[in-house]
């Protein structure tokens, strides 16, 4: 337990991460700024911009498999019909 | 010293919940994590409480069930948070799972190892778990899958009736499939507490895919309000189809009980393994599919042995490997709605197919 907590602690700790040389630090008092500044008017293109620039990527396969279900269940249902049953040979 | 950093078991809580640096950036993907570990509990607490009134005898566990129903405190409740949490569980560690392959985490071979070796127990303790209630769905899906070791060369049979205790599924395979999943959980927990040790050696990835150590924040209060909230989201989510659908994964046949001399029409298991359960199903020979449902799994041990510490890890920065990610995910759908198809033309050939496009994927 004493070996588990050193090894936590030592390995990577506050202080023993990355050695970063001239931080300078910039920030404004959360009195002078509005909580949700621009969360429409900036917030929703963002969004907007966001899910288009994935859609290239995931759209097209998820597409291409529902179109191979929906052939699949079509498929089924005319290899289930009687005229294609007398063509083809029922049974399974 | 402060005394959370100083007390011997404390500061073991301090260096995972409070002052454990942690990226800037995390997404809701990173949440996923800390949700499984909540549905552990969840599961660990409902599942000892329902085991105080549940009987594993096949005479009488059938009927057990539905004296927890209607004579135990709220053991309706309980039944359904227990049969609901593990959809759950399946839920969050698929995309748990999925966040691995998306961001590249299997960078971390221990981290990743031993979660697919959870993944494995977890999907071993589910299958033992729905045996208990024997019902018709319990007894047949007990059959089918050990009935899968007979596919193994010259000890199958053997192997088969050793685990059955006898030359059926039968009371002897219900007593010890309950004993077994009461242990397998507290072997997961151990396996989560070493899969958090490890993840914690090398410290969280991030989305950006780069190296976070010049921006990190300390878990408490980022992350352990960010997970809290998510925490409560899931918990709305999950008491409203818990209480208003939480019939809705369980199987028809199941509320009959068990009868070897009946066969169901149309055996499938739970949707968490119809995508396995598919591609068993697409190999038409007994062995090849036994080894493509083990392979469709052990695939996962693949990507760990395969990858090199990179600079950019995860499939953001290949536009190829991002279209072959949500590819996998397309196929990992269809499968698990093949698995739910009869085995008949067409269903068969596109399976066949949805495995190799699968295994193509992966490798």
């Amino acid at each position: 337990v004493i070996l588990l907590t050193n090894q936590l602690k030592m390995g990577k700790g506050f202080g023993n991460l990355a050695y970063v040389r001239n931080q300078i630090w910039f920030t404004l008092s959360p009195y002078e700024q509005r909580p949700f500044a621009k969360a429409i008017k900036t917030g929703l293109p963002n969004t907007l911009r966001r899910i288009t620039e994935e859609a290239p990527y995931v759209l097209p396969p998820l597409l291409l498999g529902y179109a191979i279900y929906s052939w699949t269940t079509s498929e089924a249902h005319r290899r289930s019909r009687k005229e294609y049953q007398a063509i083809h040979g029922g049974g399974h | 010293m402060t005394f959370r950093k100083s007390h011997p078991l404390i500061k073991i809580v301090n260096s995972t919940l409070v002052d454990l640096p942690s990226p800037a950036n995390l997404s809701v993907n990173w949440n996923y994590g800390s949700l499984l570990g909540l549905v552990l509990v969840i599961q660990l607490v409902s599942g000892i409480v329902l085991a105080t009134r549940f009987s594993g005898h096949s005479d009488i566990s059938f009927d057990s069930v539905i004296s927890i129903y209607q004579d135990s405190n709220y053991g309706w409740l309980l039944r359904l948070v227990h049969s609901t949490g593990a959809s759950f569980f399946f839920l969050f560690i698929y995309l748990h799972i999925g966040r691995g392959l998306y961001y590249g985490s299997y960078i971390y071979p221990e981290v990743w190892n031993i979660g697919v070796l959870i993944y494995l127990i977890l999907m071993g303790t589910a299958f033992l778990g729905y045996v208990l209630p024997w019902g018709q769905m319990s007894y047949w899906a007990a059959t089918v899958i050990t009935n899968l070791l007979s596919a193994i060369p010259w000890l199958g049979s053997i192997l088969v009736e050793w685990v059955w205790g006898g030359f059926a599924v039968g009371n002897p395979t219900l007593t010890r499939f309950f004993a077994l999943h009461y242990l397998l959980p507290f072997v997961v927990t151990a396996l989560v507490i070493l899969h958090i040790f490890y993840l914690h050696l090398y410290g969280s990835s991030n989305p950006l895919g780069v190296s976070s150590n010049t921006n990190k924040v300390s878990f408490h209060y980022y992350y352990s309000v960010k997970d809290l909230y998510v925490y409560f989201v899931f918990f709305f989510i999950f008491m409203f189809f818990t209480l208003k659908y939480g019939y809705s994964f369980m199987d028809a046949e199941n509320f009959i009980p068990a009868n070897p001399l009946v066969t169901p029409t149309h055996i499938q298991p739970e949707w968490y393994f119809l995508f396995a359960y598919a591609i068993l199903r697409s190999i038409p020979n007994k062995l090849g599919g036994v080894l493509g449902l083990v392979l469709a799994v052990m695939v996962l041990f693949l990507f760990s042995i395969s990858s090199t510490q990179l600079l950019f890890s995860g499939t953001i920065y290949s536009p190829l490997a991002r279209l072959t990610f949500w590819s996998l995910v397309s196929v990992f759908f269809l499968l698990t709605w093949l698995g739910s198809c009869p085995a008949e033309s067409p269903y068969t050939e596109v399976a066949l197919a949805s495995t190799i496009a699968y295994f193509s994927l992966m490798v």
